[in-house]
């Protein structure tokens, strides 16, 4: 008895560092190419070039980052994203709010109705051609609109919020009715101030959601000055059609600028448009989080 | 019962509030509650069901710039001429297996990974390291899929990341992102790497909720920690499993579009090109409105039925379904 009870704790052992180990290879495999971009950008540009850097930076500057700061498309991009993510999360918020909150009062009138028309959508769309056909008649090809209004909502922010409010107490909007108070105003001063958290995660998703989204600016935006930052992105790293070492040829005066090459640029490219999310993220990890168990419980 | 009503509501304040609830609301309360609803209502029914009512051009001959409806005759119905001209047509057999391919690899490995991970991140005694691990590896979540795709471009660039670690083992330089063969790897790698953190989530914390009772019972009868594993962690999680599996198979026929646009290029079509990217570059670009349309519809009626045959099989096989 006393022999298979620790051949059970050997094998605990054994199993536990099989899980440890497993978990530092993941914790590789997921840190090291972001971790890779990283020192290749910081490293001297003859070390990138000879391709000799694997584990720490060789040599350090920051002069690849400076250089970046004279991208003027990258600002405008950068400021079109800002744009857009600020207007749509807006709409996106506004919208969720006004349609979750009459689906949770009870006795609505063909709240069935409304249900499966939020629904339908979810389940069938009409898909890319005639959603730009649609864009098109609207007038709203090649402008600012046609990223922000096809975003103003999302079906599934609606159901979360809805599944927030329908689990407030009741007597809450019962008492402001019998005070006199009408809907709207219930909605906007007793049910607001309670629905922080969930705001917060229809925020955030909506705010990353867009900060990572291209593909509609690549169908409905032609030109680039009103095109996002991922569109600028697409353009330097995956066509390559913008190529950044020719940022500097108005002043020569710097040598080492010269020598850089197009991956350490595009390299650090990366890290400076990655930053602000992967720094924000630790913060909101939390909000993410309960977004998806909200919604999973929704099934 | 109107009288019955109001005795009862004379008689005590909170049972007409009841009474109400279920018999209904005002007319007046209604009307401000339907005021409410509209702006979102109608800009879903713009954005959403004015394209779905678009679907219509799939079985016409649509020229851009007519209605999409018209009564006078210039509406050409052509009925299923699209859909069969697509089916037999030559692209359909690689658009078709290469859309089943890549997300075939994607359900096998992108299902799986985060399971495989969340079992044995779950073994993982010492908290904080756990905490790092979870945090760690949901990180290429937020990385955009444009850098993602950036990035592994450059990893496997002739004189890229990979390629010199090649080097070093003394194998030849490949120009992997020119080679059809390696197009469903890079491209299941890059995806699974992406999405397997972010997917562990629900399983992390529907194992979080199982009964600590349970293990202890089976560590009383000799059930080791692979043995424990197996049999209860696995089977707490089974409802959440199902939900994932519902949905990964509803979504077999739509990959990861945004990623294939991203990392393909004309070389790999023959194993990257996907009805999505095809309707974009064929028809978008090239203006076959209708055509495309149909494509499209294709693929979603299909990935419906693909949800409904699994919903169908869940119920029967694992007591468990979406509705």
């Amino acid at each position: 008895m006393a022999k298979t009870k620790s051949k059970i704790k050997d094998g605990s052992r054994i199993f536990d560092a099989f899980c440890i180990f497993f978990c530092a290879l993941i914790c590789l495999v997921t840190l090291y190419p972001m971790y890779y971009v990283l020192i290749m950008s910081l490293s001297e540009p003859a070390a990138v070039n000879s391709m000799s850097v694997f584990l720490y930076p060789k040599g350090f500057q920051l002069k690849s980052y400076t250089l970046l700061f004279k991208d003027s498309s990258m600002w405008r991009a950068y400021g079109n994203t800002i744009i857009y993510a600020a207007s749509s999360t807006l709409l996106t918020l506004i919208t969720s709010v006004l349609a979750a909150y009459p689906l949770t009062v009870h006795g609505l009138h063909a709240r069935r109705f409304f249900v499966t028309y939020l629904l339908i959508p979810m389940y069938f769309s009409g898909g890319l051609i005639p959603s730009f056909l649609l864009i098109n008649n609207l007038g709203l090809y090649g402008t600012r609109w046609a990223i922000i209004l096809p975003a103003s909502y999302s079906i599934w922010n609606i159901m979360l919020v809805r599944t927030f409010f329908s689990n407030l107490p009741e007597d809450l909007r019962e008492s402001a009715k019998m005070d006199g108070a009408a809907h709207i105003r219930i909605l906007f001063q007793i049910y607001l101030p309670l629905a922080k958290s969930i705001l917060a995660v229809v925020a955030i998703y909506s705010i990353v959601g867009m900060w990572n989204s291209w593909f509609n600016a690549q169908v409905y935006l032609p030109t680039t000055e009103l095109q996002p930052l991922q569109m600028y992105l697409k353009r330097v790293l995956v066509q390559m059609s913008v190529d950044l070492t020719k940022l500097n040829s108005t002043e020569i005066e710097d040598a080492m600028e010269q020598m850089f090459s197009a991956t350490q640029l595009k390299y650090s490219m990366i890290i400076f448009t990655t930053l602000p999310i992967i720094f924000t993220y630790p913060f909101f990890q939390k909000y993410f989080i309960k977004g998806v168990m909200v919604g999973s419980l929704k099934g | 019962m109107e009288f019955g009503n109001r005795t009862i509501a004379a008689r005590n304040g909170t049972k007409t509030g009841r009474r109400r609830k279920r018999g209904g609301i005002g007319a007046k309360e209604q009307l401000q509650l339907m005021l409410i609803m509209l702006p979102p209502l109608i800009l879903i029914f713009i954005f959403s069901y004015i394209p779905l009512y678009g679907v219509l051009i799939a079985f016409q001959d649509f020229v851009p710039g007519n209605p999409i409806l018209s009564f006078d005759g210039s509406t050409q119905w052509v009925g299923l001429k699209h859909f069969t001209d697509f089916i037999t047509s030559r692209t359909f057999t690689r658009l078709f297996r290469n859309t089943l391919v890549l997300s075939g690899l994607n359900l096998v490995f992108g299902f799986t990974a985060p399971i495989i991970f969340s079992l044995i991140l779950n073994e993982v005694k010492i908290s904080s390291y756990k905490k790092l691990v979870q945090t760690a590896s949901y990180l290429p979540y937020f990385i955009s899929t444009v850098i993602a795709a950036g990035m592994v471009l450059s990893f496997i660039d002739t004189n890229g990341l990979i390629n010199r670690i090649r080097e070093i083992f003394g194998l030849p330089s490949k120009a992997f992102s020119m080679d059809p063969n390696c197009f469903p790897a890079i491209y299941t790698i890059t995806n699974v790497w992406k999405t397997f953190g972010w997917d562990s989530i629900l399983y992390m914390s529907a194992m979080s909720s199982i009964d600590m009772n349970l293990y202890e019972a089976a560590k009383l009868d000799g059930a080791n920690r692979v043995q424990q594993m197996w049999n209860i962690t696995l089977p707490s999680i089974k409802p959440t499993i199902m939900l994932l599996l519902i949905f990964a198979i509803g979504s077999v026929l739509s990959t990861n579009t945004d990623l294939v646009l991203l990392l393909y290029n004309p070389a790999v079509y023959e194993t990257a090109d996907v009805m999505a990217t095809y309707v974009y570059r064929d028809s978008l670009l090239g203006g076959r409105f209708s055509f495309g349309t149909a494509v499209g519809l294709f693929t979603s009626v299909l990935n419906f039925t693909l949800v409904f045959i699994a919903n169908f099989i869940s119920r029967k096989v694992a007591d468990y379904s979406l509705w």
